[in-house]
């Protein structure tokens, strides 16, 4: 034969055949290479493949691409214009694979199938729905911690500003600011479009004769400028204007006024002598739930306490502040030219700062103001604000989310692999009655998309119900109107397509491509368990094996945390907040007073700041720092009264404890803790004297305790020091009670509560409840684990469970014959067991290292902290053994016991 | 007026095949009008003429015999229908009526 006949480019007939309609596909070719041959005859072949590719090019205009278009979606009659028959080619002409008669084959055959193996389709439908379920839940409250205030217009110009300190210790951050501050920024920099305070003035509200406690904030006009917050009534421009405005929410104006219009009404903020008058000037639509800004109104903040004496004072913090750069600006660049700003008014704490021995840090900063994004705010823990979840947390719950539905498919495109080979015939009968791979395609990843489908309704479904649950249980804020938002509707169908695609996807892939010659003379049977389910049968079991660990690590670290001794005995105390409507050093007064003579209570104190997190929610800290012997100090400035220690059952070390019979005790006597004593460098503090600054007063040093957690046991006992002022107000006053008479003791504090503090309701709650209100956040993390670890598992085992059942059936001709030949019946189910029991070794082996290194990622947040020990992993791993066990064995012993006459009489 | 338009190379297309007569298939027509013209012709334009042409009901079109040089593919050959020829013949008309109005001395 020829050993060189000159061939056309073989990527330009592949381009031909691509461009071209399949009924014209032979005479085109046909005509190409005819012309080619004469071609090559004429100026050689080199030539002619260069003219024949460009013949080729040529073919690609639309007159050919329509048609060819048209060919895959027409039927038999493809010529628009006139009707005359399309050539007569000799391929059979394919109806389009969405006829009418096609479809309802399809859809016949998609739920003969379903009925023909209810087992499978129900395991499928369950699996998905509660992954769905899951799923849902976790990645809307990703969706919604992830859109905190995102909804202002010019959000992406609205930034935090923060005053940044390369402490040698650690480097950090404030969020407070001095008075001159903003106004020195606006004058100074015409890039900064609008800056505004934000200071906490939490006020009485009284509006004939009726008292409100309502978050009232100090701010800046330039406040409705920053943000988006609509304004329902009143002008955005003028509506703080002026000193005696006030801007309102809706809810506030609904609960004060009722129906009447709020504007221009008058109310009295302050309580009795320094009351003052405001008129309303707007009213703000009720703020968003994922805004982190959320008070119920604002005046100005030239109407704050210390506003006059502290306006021109740089080194007195005291509010937050949120500036609005120009359009055309970016970040980086105003903090650079910020850097002279912080040099000219900040020089006493960039001195502090080289005194400590503080080194610039990698921007050449030692100080700083820093401009944080307003969309890092609710996530930012580290530079003050509210404290939202750490970040990690939110891409945390996301990935479980992500894993559960992971594992549900895996067990469909397992489920979907084991059974292909039961359809294989109809897959070759199909193909040879000319089916084409995209349609056995379409069809097998139809029918997936189907089951898919039911466990989405069930899914959904399930959601609706389980919303309310779900949120008291996580403390979400996911509501139905939510869910329904088109936003939120295009993530869960993104979703479900998603899942629909992965699971349906693969198998489909695999079956179309099955030989239909192969297929009809009964070659293909299930081949040996592939690599592919084995793989993914590992993955299944890492990520639940994974979450069990990390579950485990997690409870243990909570329970670990909470069993921190506090330094203090937080039983048998009530604590309850004074609210704003009563002076809490007279309730103080009025309660020793009333109970003074009453046996049942131990001791009464006040103090002004709480001990864990009662009904009020709030809580408070204030940290004085000064210079003693050289050493900068920096302590908890704790407000305290007489009987604190006795109260709180803190044992004295030396010294004595504030007592009435000392008048001075309440101007400058101070109590510390050990660690303070430490910090300040005394071996023996009591008598000792300082001063927080050097005009200032001078504290004596009365007593000396041990340390105690004012905060939770997350962090560290910081060196607190205790003082007693009778100018200053008492916001919770503690009181214990004898242990046994501890079941009656709330109601009747409640009754006397009403007499001596009329006007502010009773909101007392145990100390050891409020403390324990601290792990709040990790209770709820190790919840959401454990719901999660339990939900992987169990689909994992669903998925196990069919697979092996299948595995099984068709291996009962090797069983029988094992048997035949004396094969004991443990025998045989160790036999069965054990591939899948090295499965989950080795997922055992691969998940115990990445748990290890997360959960210590996560521990190294803590102060107090476990160690992980490796029994943990040892237990898990024998645990996750046995389960999978005994979802094998459950089949496999059934099998080991059928009579072999049965399993081998066919054939 | 119901009669379809025929742009000029179509025309040309047509006249071939006419001129080939039962022996009109791509390659040849191509080849035909190489010769003819000098004109760069593709494959492809000729194509869709034929294909064009044949919509419009001026030719006839059938799979015939397969030759070795195309790889044993079938030729699709082409003829020219009866309102094809009535067309041809009344564009030669009016081109020949055209020509003989044009006065003697300017004939180039």
């Amino acid at each position: 034969m020829a050993n060189h006949a000159p061939t056309p480019p073989a990527w330009a007939d592949r381009l031909l055949t691509w461009v071209c309609p399949s009924a014209l596909r032979e005479e085109l070719l046909g005509d190409l290479h005819e012309q080619f041959a004469d071609q090559v005859a004429q100026v050689g072949e080199r030539k002619a493949r260069q003219f024949y590719s460009l013949e080729v090019l040529r073919f690609v205009r639309p007159y050919f691409l329509s048609r060819r278009v048209a060919s895959f979606t027409n039927s038999s009659t493809s010529t628009k214009s006139t009707g005359t028959p399309r050539y007569s080619s000799n391929e059979y002409p394919q109806p389009s694979f969405l006829h009418p008669a096609m479809l309802s084959n399809y859809i016949k055959i998609a739920f003969r199938n379903l009925w023909k193996s209810k087992g499978y389709a129900a395991i499928n439908v369950v699996g998905l729905s509660v992954a769905f379920v899951i799923s849902t839940f976790l990645f809307l409250t990703t969706y919604f911690q992830l859109s905190f205030d995102s909804f202002h217009t010019d959000g992406d110009r609205v930034y935090k500003a923060n005053l940044f300190f390369n402490d040698p210790e650690k480097a950090s951050y404030s969020g407070t600011l001095p008075l001159p501050f903003t106004p020195a920024l606006k004058a100074e920099y015409p890039e900064i479009e609008a800056a505004a305070r934000l200071m906490n003035g939490s006020n009485v509200v009284e509006y004939k004769g009726k008292f409100f406690d309502k978050n009232v904030m100090f701010t800046d006009p330039d406040f409705l400028k920053i943000f988006s917050f609509p304004l329902l009534k009143g002008n955005r421009a003028t509506a703080l204007n002026d000193r005696s405005n006030i801007v309102i929410s809706q809810s506030m104006a609904k609960a004060i006024f009722g129906k009447e219009d709020p504007m221009g009404k008058r109310v009295l903020l302050g309580r009795d002598s320094n009351a003052k008058e405001f008129t309303v000037s707007g009213v703000l639509a009720d703020f968003p739930t994922n805004s982190t800004i959320q008070y119920d109104a604002f005046i100005q903040i030239t109407n704050a306490g210390n506003y006059q004496s502290d306006k021109d004072k740089w080194d007195a913090m005291s509010h937050a502040a949120y500036v609005k750069l120009s359009p055309n600006v970016s970040r980086a660049t105003v903090e650079n030219r910020l850097k002279s700003f912080a040099t000219k008014y900040f020089s006493g704490d960039i001195e502090k700062l080289k005194k400590k021995g503080a080194k610039p840090d990698e921007r050449g900063d030692l100080f700083a103001i820093r401009l944080q994004k307003l969309s890092d705010i609710h996530f930012n823990t580290e530079t003050g604000g509210k404290s939202g979840e750490p970040i990690t947390l939110i891409y945390a719950l996301a990935g479980i989310g992500f894993f559960i539905l992971l594992i549900a498919c895996i067990n469909f495109i397992n489920l979907s692999i084991a059974r292909s080979f039961i359809r294989a015939k109809e897959v070759g009968v199909r193909k040879s009655l000319g089916a084409l791979k995209t349609q056995l395609f379409v069809q097998i990843w139809g029918e997936a998309a189907l089951i898919c489908f039911v466990g989405f309704l069930v899914g959904m479904v399930l959601t609706y119900l389980l919303l309310p649950a779900f949120n008291t249980t996580f403390q979400g804020k996911l509501t139905l109107d939510y869910m329904l938002q088109p936003d939120k509707l295009v993530l869960i169908l993104s979703l479900f397509g998603l899942v629909t695609l992965v699971a349906g996807g693969y198998p489909a892939l695999q079956m179309s491509k099955f030989n239909a010659v192969d297929v009809l003379k009964g070659k293909i049977t299930m081949k040996r368990p592939g690599f592919l389910r084995n793989s993914l049968i590992v993955t299944q079991f890492t990520l639940s094996t994974l979450l069990i660990c990390c579950t485990i690590i997690a409870v243990q670290q909570v329970r670990h945390m909470r069993g921190q001794p506090l330094g203090f005995q937080k039983e048998e105390v009530i604590s309850i907040p004074v609210g704003n409507q009563e002076d809490g050093q007279l309730v103080l007064k009025r309660m020793r007073n009333r109970l003074a003579s009453d046996p049942t209570i131990i001791a009464i104190t006040g103090s002004g700041v709480n001990l864990g997190l009662g009904k009020d929610r709030s809580t408070s800290r204030s940290v004085m720092g000064f210079t003693y012997k050289e050493k900068e100090i920096s302590t908890d400035w704790l407000q305290v009264d007489y009987d604190y220690l006795k109260t709180l059952n803190i044992k004295l070390l030396s010294g004595r404890e504030f007592s009435p019979a000392y008048p001075s005790d309440t101007l400058d006597r101070v109590v510390i803790t050990e660690s303070m004593a430490k910090m300040i460098g005394e071996k023996d503090p009591v008598g000792k004297y300082f001063q927080t600054d050097t005009a200032g007063v001078k504290y004596q040093i009365i007593g000396l305790v041990p340390d105690f957690h004012l905060y939770s046991s997350k962090s560290e006992k910081k060196p607190i020091t205790m003082y007693l002022a009778h100018s200053q107000p008492i916001s919770y006053v503690f009181v214990r009670v004898a242990p046994q008479s501890l079941a009656g003791s709330m109601d009747k504090l409640k009754a006397v509560w009403k007499e001596v503090a009329p006007k502010s309701e009773f909101i007392g709650s145990f100390m050891d409840e409020n403390t324990n209100a601290w792990y709040k956040g990790e209770e709820q993390l190790s919840k959401i684990f454990s719901l999660a670890s339990s939900i992987a598992i169990l689909l994992s085992c669903l998925g196990l469970f069919a697979v092996a059942l299948m595995v099984i059936e068709q291996r009962t001709k090797e069983i029988g014959v094992r048997k035949v030949l004396g094969a004991s019946i443990p025998n045989i189910v160790f036999i069965l067991s054990q591939d899948f029991v090295k499965l989950v070794v080795l997922a055992i082996v691969i998940a115990t290292p990445l748990a290890w290194f997360f959960m210590q990622k996560w521990l190294d947040g803590y102060s107090y902290r476990i160690e992980i020990s490796a029994w943990i992993f040892v237990l898990v791993g024998m645990a996750a053994i046995l389960i999978a066990l005994a979802t094998v064995s459950f089949h496999s012993i059934k099998a080991a016991l059928m009579n072999p006459v049965k399993s081998l009489r066919s054939e | 007026m119901n009669r379809a338009y025929l742009g000029e190379f179509e025309e040309l297309v047509l006249l071939t095949v006419a001129v080939l007569e039962g022996q009109a298939y791509g390659v040849t027509v191509a080849g035909e009008l190489k010769q003819r013209t000098s004109r760069i012709i593709s494959l492809s334009g000729v194509h869709i003429a034929l294909y064009r042409l044949e919509e419009k009901g001026f030719l006839l079109s059938e799979l015939g015999g397969a030759t070795n040089e195309r790889g044993g593919r079938r030729k699709r050959f082409f003829t020219v229908t009866a309102a094809g020829k009535q067309t041809l013949r009344e564009m030669r008309d009016v081109r020949n009526q055209l020509w003989d109005s044009i006065p003697t001395t300017s004939l180039i």
